[in-house]
């Protein structure tokens, strides 16, 4: 054995129990994860992405309505919420899509409601004036329509065939238009609706159990991130 | 600690639980109080959004709480999940259960309107014949309603009529708004008592247990609280066949646990401590647990306009403030339609207008939205539900919540008492719109469905005669001697009220009760 190897054997000995005694006393550390830990790289000063909602930038797939209940729904749209001002219309505020998907997510009797009242429109619009809905002018569609506007208190819609659709149709559509980033964007005057701002209330310590199955009904959200409160850090390059 | 035996057991912590754990902690009482949902944390849970940051821009989410009318799309995720805690009930027979189970349970979210019963509530059968009068009179929780009203600050004027007993208020001396007082004149010939609201003003702009009650219990030292514990059943000791503690599962990991006690209090709010009951099969020798549903009638109203308001012509003096009417039917005359009566809230509004009130549309309907800006005037009613045996609650054996718990089903129905009373309310408002100048815009006469005013009361009664209640008049069942229900399931009768007041002074009261009884050794 060189001097050299004799010395390293001695000092291996040496550094032996004590090593040793490490493992019987407690449990061994893990290896340290390459190249940082997991998770232990966020920090409160990691800067938050920004996002946008996705309203008013990006479109869905019409997939509840047919083409020509959409088509129909779009008439009603405009008819019911014109552009008034400065105020963008129903359409303008992509309102039909969007019932399109909050309606075809509903229980099924707002669906029936829906797809029974825009075909009962167009069956109306053929009898009178042999031609769809959709192409209705403005008054040929006020006739169609204002016999069945009812006035009525919060949460006792008419009930009568056609007008309940009708009436709650047309407070579908101003909900929509109204809380669309389209309508927010231009300044309410005073006697004008605003859109809707509140206290969102995030699902509290959600059961794990009830949260998978919720999502396996309905895919995780999209919900814009809150502008970040300090500054976007300058790094060297 | 592990597996202690607790003084007293308290389920639920809302205002009935909250006043359960102030009163008996101050008495040197240690409670153990369990929440079924987790404490909410407004930093921590909720953020201002405009609607179109939400995916369905503010509408209610589809298929959740599918009977919370209240519900919209911000606070859809502080109601209960229908899915998750299901209640069955015949499709011809709608009931609309309202739950929070977050720590404060719906002491976090209610309108405060704060009213003490009467003695035309409290000995509503000695007035007409109907039903039962309670084993109580005003005058027996008049102490305990004088001392609720300082801690809830409630706030109202010493206006109240026989039939709606003033209080221990934070005086209200606003004037009147000219339209009020048109109201109140043309109410005169109707015999319309016209007062000022009473509402809880709480603390720091909440009135809840969270902040007026549990801090108290918490600085006593006695009290230790679980959330997320949702109680399965009630035990039983063998030998002496008194409750003596629960299971429960832990919400969020599914784990099974029990606890000990003395003594069981029940505050989980009306329904769910029934279901508890029956549930555990406990305290019904009577076979009258679940009977007995009751709540208040709400929907039908009258939307009127105020012209002289119109055209931007609202001003504070003209527009604004509201007031209470209390019941002021079958008082000093009869009614042929109906027994007993109901309350009307009355707004005045410098707001917008709800678009609902004309049959217009487009730009023609923006043109009288803009014209009728600041003049609306709502009048809505608050009816007495009568108790009736047949509308009950019974337990579902067919379908299970999420933690396997067997759900509650709902059998109840209004009857052409409740429907007359509604019609009464609709037309007596016009009539009284009309008599004051008021253009009429919307009314409806037709009852919201039974539940919508998160009132439900009874299905635990009090009562002096063990075969024709569940209760004594401690809030004791007359079964076991150590398990008291103090929530709003031991009303004997609904009353127009809100029931707020009236719970947390049978709460207190039968808190302090069960304290003497417990340093007498006699529980």
């Amino acid at each position: 054995m060189l001097r050299r190897d004799f010395v390293r054997a001695v000092v291996a000995l040496g550094m032996t129990p004590r090593s040793l005694l490490a493992q019987q006393t407690a449990n061994p550390a893990p290896p340290p994860p390459a190249p940082v830990p997991w998770t232990l790289g966020l920090n409160p000063k990691t800067p938050l992405p920004h996002t946008e909602a996705l309203d008013g930038i990006a479109e869905s797939e019409l997939r509840f309505f047919t083409p020509g209940q959409m088509a129909s729904l779009k008439r009603l749209c405009d008819v019911l919420l014109p552009p008034i001002g400065n105020k963008p219309g129903a359409l303008q505020a992509g309102t039909p899509l969007f019932l399109d998907f909050l309606v075809g997510s509903s229980p099924e009797t707002r669906g029936k409601m829906y797809t029974g009242g825009l075909d009962w429109l167009d069956a109306e619009a053929q009898k009178r004036y042999r031609t769809s809905f959709a192409t209705l002018n403005g008054d040929q569609a006020d006739a169609v329509l204002k016999p069945w506007l009812r006035t009525w208190m919060s949460d006792h819609p008419p009930s009568e065939a056609y007008a309940d659709f009708i009436n709650i149709a047309h407070q579908d559509i101003r909900t929509a238009t109204v809380n669309s980033r389209a309508w927010s964007d231009v300044p309410s005057t005073v006697a004008q609706q605003s859109t809707a701002v509140g206290l969102y209330w995030y699902p509290i310590e959600p059961d794990l159990l009830g949260e998978s199955s919720e999502l396996e009904r309905n895919p995780a959200r999209l919900v814009a991130a809150a502008k970040s409160s300090h500054p976007t850090p300058a790094y060297g390059r | 600690m592990k597996n202690e035996t607790f003084d007293v057991l308290i389920i639920g912590s809302g205002h009935a639980g909250g006043m359960a754990a102030k009163i008996l902690t101050e008495k040197g009482i240690r409670c153990l109080l369990l929440n079924a949902g987790p404490i909410v944390d407004v930093a921590r849970n909720a953020q201002k959004k405009p609607a179109y940051e939400l995916p369905y821009r503010g509408f209610r989410p589809p298929g959740r709480v599918e009977h919370v009318s209240q519900a919209d799309e911000f606070d859809a995720n502080v109601w209960v999940d229908e899915q998750e805690v299901p209640y069955t009930f015949d499709a011809a027979k709608p009931y609309n259960w309202v739950r929070v189970r977050l720590f404060g349970g719906r002491s976090l979210f209610w309108s405060r309107q704060s009213f003490r019963l009467s003695d035309y509530e409290f000995k509503g059968k000695s007035h007409d014949g109907f039903g039962e009068d309670w084993p109580i009179s005003h005058a027996d929780l008049a102490p305990y309603y004088s001392r609720v009203e300082k801690i809830f600050q409630v706030a109202g004027a010493m206006d109240g009529p026989e039939q709606m007993p003033n209080g221990n208020f934070v005086l209200d001396d606003d004037a009147w708004s000219q339209s009020m007082q048109r109201f109140a004149a043309a109410g005169k010939p109707f015999n319309i008592s016209v007062c000022k609201q009473r509402r809880a003003l709480g603390r720091d702009g909440l009135a809840s247990s969270v902040n007026l009650l549990l801090p108290d219990a918490e600085k006593t030292g006695k009290l230790t609280s679980l959330a997320n514990a949702v109680v399965r059943s009630l035990t039983v000791d063998k030998d002496t066949g008194l409750p003596d503690g629960c299971f429960f599962v832990d919400r969020l990991s599914r784990r099974e646990m029990h606890v000990k006690a003395r003594v069981v209090v029940l505050a989980a709010g009306t329904l769910e401590s029934t279901r508890l009951l029956l549930n555990s099969k406990l305290g019904n020798s009577s076979g009258l647990v679940g009977h007995y549903l009751m709540d208040q009638v709400y929907g039908p109203g009258v939307t009127c306009s105020v012209s002289e308001a119109r055209n931007g012509k609202a001003t504070k003096d003209l527009m604004g403030g509201g007031a209470i009417v209390p019941r002021f039917r079958n008082i000093g005359t009869k009614s042929d339609k109906f027994l007993r009566g109901y309350a009307l809230n009355v707004t005045s509004s410098i707001g917008p207008i709800a678009p609902r009130n004309f049959a217009l549309y487009g730009a023609e309907l923006q043109r009288r939205l803009e014209e009728y800006h600041g003049s609306a005037l709502y009048m809505t009613m608050m009816g007495e539900v009568l108790g009736r045996y047949e509308n009950h609650v019974r337990i579902n054996k067919e379908k299970e919540d999420a933690w396997g718990i067997p759900v509650l089903h709902i059998d109840t129905r209004y009857t052409d008492n409740e429907y007359n009373m509604a019609n009464d309310a609709m037309e007596v408002g016009c009539a009284v719109a009309e008599a004051a100048g008021f253009e009429v815009l919307s009314k409806n006469k037709m009852p919201n469905p039974p539940g919508y005013s998160i009132h439900e009361v009874g299905t635990c009664r009090m009562g002096d005669d063990p075969k024709r209640s569940v209760l004594n008049k401690w809030c004791q069942s007359h079964d076991h001697k150590n398990l008291f229900v103090v929530d709003g399931a031991s009303f004997t009768s609904a009353g127009w009220q809100n029931p707020t007041m009236t719970i947390l002074a049978l709460s207190m009261r039968a808190s302090e009760y069960l304290a003497g009884e417990m340093s007498k050794q006699n529980v």
